[in-house]
């Protein structure tokens, strides 16, 4: 008895397809990112040929220090200054409280940058390190994004320049010694903007953007990038359109730092 | 066609697409690289079989999704628009490398646009590059397709992509 084939129409064909993909579209975006991580975790040394990543790192040699040296320690001059400011206003305040500030070095998680793609970092740890969606992290000693997704050895993180990421901020302005509260969206390009800052603010190009304190996610202020462009909004003068270019450099990143707090235990 | 080689080199150019070695050939400061998928898709959307090119379109998507972070938007704008190009081919025979060069790039604009309705459904934020980034992308791709024709077609010949005539394959024109 010879055996029939089954091979569908081209029309049954095509729904059947058509169908499959609004079944992967529908399912939560954990089990199918599961698949995605699978695919970076097995092509990892392929996807990394050639990137920076796989490049020895290049010390500059006599007084001079390269650019990349130079910014790097610029940003955490700025952090620190940040630190210095926030402490000492709350000694100030507070002179007979002990601080009760925590390092923020005891609750980083240190990843490697698996992939890379347009606005998003893979990095090498997962929830068994105890990373969860919208931790901040850090590279280049600066804010450089969120945690999106996460599965047990590998996360993803969107980046800044996202506009997929939105987080809160404060804007520096060193003449009046204070900080203007607003919150931060990527643009999709290479910056990032801020919206509906009432132009009553004296903000200036230069000024120092920062990623404000949020409990459980990040204990004191840390840097993203600085003022790039500040004019009056197009459409509602009395607010500033704002442009920020965030300090880090995409292409040098290959190691990032999970802020990765540990919520105190109430009694 | 043999489809274990396709998968083959369908693996491959996923992975080459995404990985740093296409940043040496990237321009400008957003860092715009050619989609090696969307040259196949377009190419065995011209080549195969209607029936074949169906199949192929949606892998080529289901691979395009794979670096992405969501399985679904690129299968679907893939397949959907891989299997417009089919009939398209019906009509215009695309058989110049300028005309398929064109090809390339209006397919890349229509994935984009497909991709970006489909990912309304799923998601609030973005998920697909801009429209700028896109079509600069996909004409990056259009120019690219001049040099690398020859090559594709020799791969595609090792996957028993066959010979048409006028548009139709011999297979299909019998009745």
């Amino acid at each position: 008895m010879a055996r029939t084939k089954f091979k569908p129409s081209k029309l049954t064909l095509f729904i059947g397809l058509f169908l499959t993909g609004c079944i992967f579209l529908l399912l939560p975006q954990n089990v199918t990112s599961k698949v995605n991580f699978a695919f970076i975790d097995i092509f990892d040394y392929f996807l990394n040929m050639g990137s920076s990543a796989q490049r020895p790192a290049q010390n500059a040699s006599g007084t001079y220090v390269s650019r990349q040296e130079y910014l790097r320690l610029q940003t955490a001059y700025a952090n620190l200054e940040a630190q210095y400011a926030e402490q000492k206003k709350q000694i100030e305040k507070l002179s007979k409280i002990r601080l009760t500030e925590p390092d923020p070095s005891t609750g980083l998680v240190i990843a490697k940058v698996v992939n890379r793609k347009e606005h998003q970092l893979i990095i090498s740890r997962g929830s068994k390190d105890g990373l969860h969606s919208g931790q901040y992290v850090l590279g280049d000693n600066s804010v450089i994004g969120l945690i999106e997704q996460v599965s047990d050895e590998i996360s993803s993180v969107r980046l800044i320049t996202s506009s997929a990421c939105k987080l809160p901020i404060k804007i520096s302005a060193p003449e009046i010694n204070a900080y203007f509260n607003g919150t931060i969206q990527g643009d999709d390009n290479n910056g990032a903007r801020i919206m509906n800052i009432p132009k009553k603010y004296s903000i200036k190009t230069g000024n120092a953007v920062y990623a404000s304190e949020k409990a459980g996610f990040l204990a004191s202020m840390r840097i993203i990038g600085q003022i790039s462009k500040c004019a009056l909004g197009k459409k509602n003068a009395i607010v500033w359109d704002l442009e920020v270019k965030p300090v880090y450099d995409f292409e040098s990143i290959t190691d990032v730092a999970v802020v990765v707090l540990k919520m105190p235990e109430f009694k | 066609m043999k489809w274990f080689r396709f998968s083959i080199v369908i693996l491959a150019a996923t992975v080459i697409g995404a990985s740093a070695v296409t940043d040496v050939i990237s321009i400008t400061e957003q860092r715009i690289k050619p989609n090696l998928l969307l040259m196949l898709v377009v190419y065995f959307a011209i080549n195969c079989t209607s029936y074949d090119a169906i199949i192929c379109s949606f892998a080529i998507g289901l691979a395009a999704d794979l670096t992405g972070s969501l399985i679904g938007p690129y299968f679907i704008s893939y397949g959907i628009i891989g299997t417009a190009l089919t009939h398209v081919r019906q009509f215009v025979l695309l058989k110049k490398t300028g005309q398929q060069a064109f090809a390339i790039f209006i397919t890349g604009l229509l994935i984009h646009l497909v991709t970006v309705i489909v990912l309304q459904f799923k998601t609030s934020g973005s998920g697909a590059p801009t429209f700028g980034i896109a079509a600069a992308a996909s004409m990056y791709s259009a120019i690219l397709w001049f040099l690398l024709k020859i090559p594709v077609e020799t791969l595609g010949k090792w996957l028993g992509v066959g010979v048409y005539r006028f548009g139709t394959r011999l297979s299909e024109s019998r009745p």
